[in-house]
Order: C-alpha cells, then sequence, then structure tokens
C-alpha cells in the first residue's frame, strides 16, 4: 500500500515536472532563444531549407495524429468507465462498424502521412539530393574525399581544376570550400564504412570501402561549419571530426592560388605511394 | 523459445560465411585434408589483415634501458617500494656473504633491474626488465588502438596507413620527432606519455585517452620493437626527458620577446626551410652573418617553405619527404600545453631539442636559452596572427611579395 502511494505521488511529481520546466525556460529565455539552443542550426545550403521544411512537415503531421490518438483513447476512459450503477464497457472490436472504422482511418492516415510524405520526399530527393550536377557542369567544384579510421582526406583540384594533379590541394579533416558552387564530392574508404555528415548543409553520405559514392551541396552562407562521421566506426570514431571552411566568392582565389602553390612545395614526384586521386564518378 | 532462431541464424552465418568465424574456428573453415591447398587462403600482407588474425600473447620479457646511470640515484629514492639504500657498506654482503649488488648504493628489490657496464663507452645504463604478461597487455592495447595506423607489426604501414602523409611512425626504427628530448635521446616513458595523451594536431594522430596504465603499457610494447643498435637495448642511448630551457625570461615582456625573436629567426636562417616573414630588405638588415647563415645569399621565393626530401621516415622502403610548416598556413604538430593552448613554452621547446630525422636541427647550445624563448614566442605570434584567417594572411603574403 505504502509503496502505491509512494508510486502514484512519484507519478504525479513527474506529471508536474514538464510544465514546471517549460515555465521556467519560457520565463529564462524568449522562445527564439530556445530554439537556437536546442534546435538545428540554420540551413547553410542552398538546398537545406527544403528537408527542413520536410521535417516540419513530418513533425507537424505526426504531433496532430498523436493528439487525435491521444483524445481518442482518454473519450472513451472517461465516458465508459465504471460509475455507480454503471458497468465497465469491455468490447473487442470485431463487430463490421468497428472493422469499418478501423479501415477508414488506416486508408487516411495512409493517404494524409505516408503517401504525402512519401511524394514531398521523393520530390526533395530528386530535385535536390540526388540531382548531382555532371562532371562538366562548367563552375562546379569537385572533392575527392577518402576516410580512414579516424580522419577525413581531402583532395580539391587546386588552380588548374584537375583533380588527381600535383597541384591538388590535399588535407586532412579540413576542407575549403567557394560559396555559391555546387561542390560535388566522390567518397570512399580504405577500411571500414563511415559517413560523411555536415549538419549544417543538411547533407549525410556513407564512404564505403571498395564503391565510390557521389554527393553534393552549395553553401548558401559563408563562415566554418562542423564535418562529422555519422557511421561508428571504431575506437576513436567520436574523435573524427573536422571543419569545413566556406569562403567568400572574393577570398576563395586568393586562398586558392596559396594552397596550391604549397601543395606544389610539398609535392614529391617520386613518392608514388601517396597517391591516391581516382577517375570521377559520375 | 528466442534462442532457437538465433543458433539458426549463427549457424547459417557460420556456414555461408566463414569470415564471421573466429580463428582457428575448424568446422567454419570447413576444409579436408585432400583439398587443404586449394582451400587455405593466401597469405595477406600485413596491413590488409584483420586484428583477429593477430595473436597478442608476448611470449618473451624484454630488457628495455631506462635511464642513464647519472639519474639512477633520483630514480631509486623516488621508489623506495623498490630500492633500498644500503647504507655505509662499500661492498654489501647478505647473511650467507653473498656480495649484494647496488647501484649507487641502492639495492633492487624486485630483481627487475640490471645495470650493464660498456667499457668502450665507459658508460653504464640501467636497464629494466618488462615482464611478457606486460608486454602482452602493450600488445592487446596497441592492436584495439593504434594498429589501423601504425601496423599489426608496427611498422607504421596500417591499413588506415595507405596513401597518408604523414606517415604514422615506424616503431621499428626507434626514432620520434616530436618528444622535445633531444635529436641524439631516446625519450622517457613520460615523455612518451605526454605526447601520445596531446596528440599531433593536424594529423589523424588524436590525442589519446587512455589511462596513464594503458599508455605506459603500450609504450613499453612500443619499445620493446625497437632495434638493438638504435634503440631501448642499447647501451650507448641515452633516455632523456624534455630538454631544459629554463625559466621564461619573457614573463613581463612578450612584446619585447616576439621583436627579438623575429630578429633571431631571420639572423639564424630558418627560412632556409621555413618562409621568411619579413621582406627580403629587412632580412638583409638582420643578417649579421655570424648567425649561421650568409648575409646576401638567400633561397628565391622566401615565401614558401622548401621541402626536405629523403627523410628517415620510410613507407614501404621509400624516403618520404617532409614540408617544413608555413606557421601562417600550416597547423603545427606540437605546440600546445596540456591544457590545449598554444604555448610558447611547448614551440620553444620543440625549437630547442631539434626534430629527429627531419633536417630540423637542434638549437639548444647554439644560442642561449632566452633566444630559443623568444622564437618560441614569435612563432606563437605568427600563429595566433595569421594562421586560420585568409584576409590578414593575404595582407602579409601582398606586403612580402611586395604588392603582388
Ligand atoms: C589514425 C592513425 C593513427 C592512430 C590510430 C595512431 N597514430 Fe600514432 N601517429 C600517426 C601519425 C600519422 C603519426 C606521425 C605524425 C608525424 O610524423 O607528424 C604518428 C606518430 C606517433 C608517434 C611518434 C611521435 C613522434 O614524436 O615521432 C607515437 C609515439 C605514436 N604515434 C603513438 C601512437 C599510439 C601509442 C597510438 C595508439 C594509442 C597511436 N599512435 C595511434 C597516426 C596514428
Ligand atoms: C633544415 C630545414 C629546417 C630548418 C633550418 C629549420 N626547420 Fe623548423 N622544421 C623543419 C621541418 C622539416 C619541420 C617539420 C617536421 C615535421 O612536421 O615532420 C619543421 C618544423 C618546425 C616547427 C613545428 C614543430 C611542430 O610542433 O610541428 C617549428 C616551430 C619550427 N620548425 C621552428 C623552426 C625554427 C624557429 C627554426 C630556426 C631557428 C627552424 N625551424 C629551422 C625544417 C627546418
Ligand atoms: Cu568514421
Amino acid at each position: 500500500m505504502n509503496r502505491l502511494v509512494s508510486l502514484v505521488s512519484r507519478a504525479r511529481v513527474r506529471w508536474l515536472a514538464t510544465p514546471a520546466a517549460l515555465l521556467l525556460a519560457s520565463t529564462a529565455a524568449s522562445a527564439q532563444e530556445v530554439v537556437d539552443r536546442w534546435g538545428p542550426t540554420p540551413p547553410a545550403s542552398t538546398y537545406g531549407p527544403r528537408f527542413d521544411s520536410l521535417f516540419s512537415l513530418i513533425t507537424t503531421l505526426i504531433g496532430i495524429s498523436f493528439l487525435i490518438v491521444l483524445v481518442m483513447l482518454l473519450v472513451p476512459c472517461l465516458r465508459d468507465n465504471a460509475k455507480k450503477g454503471k458497468k465497465a464497457h469491455f468490447d473487442h472490436g470485431t463487430s463490421l462498424h468497428d472493422k469499418r472504422f478501423t479501415a477508414v482511418v488506416s486508408v487516411v492516415v495512409f493517404i494524409v502521412l505516408d503517401a504525402w510524405v512519401l511524394v514531398r520526399a521523393m520530390g526533395d530527393l530528386r530535385e535536390a539530393y540526388w540531382n548531382v550536377p555532371a562532371p562538366d557542369t562548367p563552375g562546379i567544384f569537385k572533392v575527392e574525399v577518402l576516410a580512414q579510421q579516424w580522419a577525413w582526406n581531402f583532395r580539391t583540384p587546386g588552380v588548374d581544376g584537375e583533380l588527381g594533379t600535383p597541384d591538388d590541394v590535399i588535407t586532412i579533416n579540413e576542407l575549403t570550400v567557394p560559396i555559391g558552387r555546387p561542390v560535388v564530392f566522390n567518397l570512399t574508404s580504405k577500411d571500414v564504412i563511415h559517413s560523411l555528415f555536415l549538419p549544417d548543409m543538411r547533407l549525410k553520405r556513407d564512404a564505403n570501402p571498395g564503391a565510390i559514392n557521389v554527393a553534393w551541396f552549395e553553401a548558401a552562407k559563408s563562415g566554418d561549419f562542423d564535418i562529422l562521421c555519422a557511421e561508428l566506426c571504431g575506437y576513436a570514431h567520436y574523435q573524427m571530426h573536422g571543419k569545413l571552411h566556406v569562403l567568400p566568392e572574393a577570398d576563395f582565389p586568393a586562398w586558392e592560388k596559396d594552397a596550391s602553390a604549397l601543395a606544389l612545395a610539398a609535392y614529391d614526384a617520386n613518392d608514388t605511394e601517396a597517391r591516391w586521386a581516382w577517375d570521377w564518378k559520375e | 523459445m528466442t534462442a532457437r532462431p538465433l543458433l539458426l541464424v549463427t549457424a547459417a552465418l557460420a556456414l555461408v560465411a566463414p569470415g564471421f568465424a573466429t580463428p582457428g574456428d575448424e568446422t567454419a573453415a570447413g576444409h579436408d585434408a585432400g583439398n587443404a591447398a586449394e582451400h587455405s587462403e593466401p597469405e595477406l600482407p600485413p596491413h590488409s589483415r584483420a586484428p583477429h588474425q593477430v595473436d597478442v600473447t608476448v611470449h618473451d620479457d624484454a630488457w628495455l634501458l631506462v635511464n642513464d646511470y647519472d639519474t639512477f640515484g633520483e630514480l631509486a629514492e623516488a621508489d623506495p617500494e623498490r630500492f633500498e639504500f644500503v647504507e655505509g657498506l662499500l661492498e654489501p654482503k647478505d647473511e650467507s656473504g653473498e656480495v649484494i649488488d647496488t647501484y649507487d648504493g641502492y639495492r633492487d628489490k624486485t630483481g627487475r633491474v640490471e645495470l650493464r657496464y660498456d667499457p668502450e663507452a665507459e658508460d653504464v645504463a640501467y636497464f629494466e626488465r618488462v615482464s611478457a604478461e606486460r608486454l602482452t597487455r602493450g600488445h592487446e592495447n596497441y592492436i584495439q588502438y593504434c594498429a589501423s595506423c601504425h601496423g599489426l607489426e608496427g611498422d607504421g604501414y596500417g591499413r588506415s596507413a595507405q596513401h597518408l602523409r604523414p606517415p604514422p611512425r615506424d616503431f621499428r626504427v626507434g626514432k620520434f620527432k616530436f618528444t622535445k628530448v633531444g635529436v641524439e635521446n631516446l625519450p622517457s616513458d613520460q615523455a612518451l606519455v605526454d605526447l601520445v595523451k596531446k596528440g599531433l594536431d593536424g594529423t589523424p594522430m588524436y590525442p589519446w585517452a587512455l589511462t596513464e596504465g594503458q599508455l605506459l603499457d603500450v609504450i613499453q610494447y612500443i619499445k620493446s620493437l625497437s632495434p638493438p643498435e638504435s634503440g631501448w637495448r642499447d647501451v650507448y642511448a641515452v633516455v632523456k626527458g624534455p630538454v631544459d630551457i629554463g625559466e621564461d625570461p619573457w614573463t613581463n615582456d612578450v612584446q619585447g620577446a616576439v621583436a627579438r625573436g623575429e630578429i633571431v629567426y631571420h639572423n639564424v636562417g630558418c627560412f632556409n626551410c621555413h618562409p621568411g616573414y619579413v621582406t627580403p630588405a629587412r632580412i638583409d638588415e638582420i643578417v649579421t652573418g655570424e648567425g649561421g647563415i650568409a648575409k646576401g645569399s638567400y633561397r628565391e621565393d622566401l615565401t614558401l617553405p622548401k621541402i626536405v626530401p629523403n627523410t628517415m621516415y620510410q613507407v614501404q622502403g621509400y624516403k618520404t619527404s617532409i614540408l617544413p610548416p608555413d606557421f601562417t598556413w600550416h597547423s603545427i604538430r606540437a605546440g600546445r600545453d596540456r591544457q590545449g593552448n598554444l604555448s610558447a613554452l611547448e614551440i620553444a621547446r620543440t625549437v630547442g631539442s631539434g626534430i629527429a630525422g627531419s633536417g630540423m636541427p637542434q638549437w639548444k647550445g647554439s644560442m642561449p636559452d632566452k633566444d630559443i624563448w623568444a622564437i618560441g614566442y614569435y612563432v606563437r605570434h605568427l600563429i595566433e596572427t595569421y594562421h586560420g584567417k585568409p584576409q590578414a594572411r593575404a595582407a602579409l603574403m601582398s606586403e612580402l611579395r611586395g604588392g603582388n
């Protein structure tokens, strides 16, 4: 009996905790601050807002259906429970009426939730995520990514615009790209599966050993952003992160020129084992 | 009840995919005697072998150099559990009249210490027996954390080390770059622990969050890989902690240190390898001709570093080259203190001790400590002002190139 009481009171405390926390949060910080602190970082790529709105759509639809289900569960509980002079009603839900009701709800849920989200998501994939610019598109910025335990090796073309040449800029855990040009990745791995994750760009793509995967984004904001590995890849997975520098149009050419000059200074023509560029995959 | 499907799945996996089975699992390998040759897998090169194919057991104890005889007294005093001071006797004897081995008046209670005298070098060195169990523990941790890069056999060519520059260290050579103990010396355990805990910036050699005990075990194992003639098995070798450059003489005058550092940096000709960071005209003013380089004969383009070819750091038999860092562009490897802040002391120590095998000389002894400190401040200043700041760097470079 005592235990029951304590259980009940603990449950009540928990029920109270959420609104109390919300109240505290709302007095301590404005809604914008809460979003800034706990929400996702604002999208920094051209297609980022598409995926954010898909995310909001899914959250809203699920939120609404959660509320509907909650109400539908609560109403019979309150309406049909045992009262003085009234026995609780118990029903298997096998009547024709109930079956029809279930079928209609299923169809509605499928059309409103699944079909809607599927159509939107397929559109986003086709028009954005899978819409990788062809390799001969003028102005694209190609990047070869070689993942390893536990680092990202990046290769960008340098001033000559060609990959696999001595002036290629090769970096570890750091990638510098221009704003406003599509950045196209070819990714692979030396050892185990890794996953290139640029949260601010809303881009995530696996890097698999023995296969070349393709991905792309176009930065809409300049600044420094995170590069993460999103696939548990061994002990130091948690350290496998880097920085993405998006440079404004005005700064990029000068940066690229210096980077290429230093790459040439570091180039050792006889060190064949250090080569790792591959034929570009579309 | 749920156990049965699981078992079935496991059995099926073992049958179709021998790769899933543990080594030595006869049923999974599934070959009969007649077909053994056909079925046996080809011998893989070490860098493509899987870690579970390695036997981690080390069978033999190793005698490893701990320190020079000079510092033995300090060591012994610090470890009373192990060493007992036998006072007042020239040749102490035990109850049965046997002479007890003492070193500097200390008796080793554990039997794990050995002093070796080398008549030619007129040197005595202090060796310690590291047990096979400890080496096995070290090997286990090594395979788990380090082998993907440093290789299953410690040869610096693990699966993830392919095409990687700088290459991970080959532990069978017994040479180290950033332990700051001087180019001729071997690093002490503590110097290695510090290095592995801090990692090397700009490379995949990260700060390793292993316990001190794990690290010490791994380090004993790494030491045991060194060759007899140049590593921790050699009486001639000298084990040292980080180079001593004294107290910071510039604590109250950081700007003075940076200004002095600029002069020393350019006067001794660091720009023979690294870039110069003042205009050629200013270099001509600074160079006295006594700092190590001749007045007037400088490299052509001082805004670019000059590659050092044929270093001792080999990959598959090829001697790799190293580009000296441009401090305004590249990240330096070992410039941070334990708190992670860029530190003039750490940079000064690197400069004082040199970087073995990279051509970067040891400057301690060829200039006063005060100047080494000044260089530490100057390099830190360069990094803080220009590294990762494209606009500031572009302005400096255009000044150095005379406006181009
Ligand atoms: C992801 C790859 C990687 C892993 C894993 C790795 N290292 Fe390294 N390690 C390197 C590279 C690369 C270098 C060479 C850096 C250089 O020369 O600038 C290096 C250098 C070293 C050095 C030599 C430093 C010097 O002063 O010359 C030591 C000692 C070392 N590693 C120990 C370890 C230990 C111990 C572990 C495991 C706990 C480990 N490493 C794991 C990549 C790795
Ligand atoms: C013979 C060529 C040479 C000369 C001369 C030289 N260095 Fe270096 N230095 C190097 C090389 C090569 C490296 C890179 C080593 C590596 O990363 O493997 C280096 C690295 C460094 C580093 C970075 C250390 C780190 O933690 O990564 C500093 C600081 C440095 N040098 C300072 C100096 C100063 C100061 C002088 C002059 C007093 C000087 N060097 C002279 C070749 C040279
Ligand atoms: Cu990873």
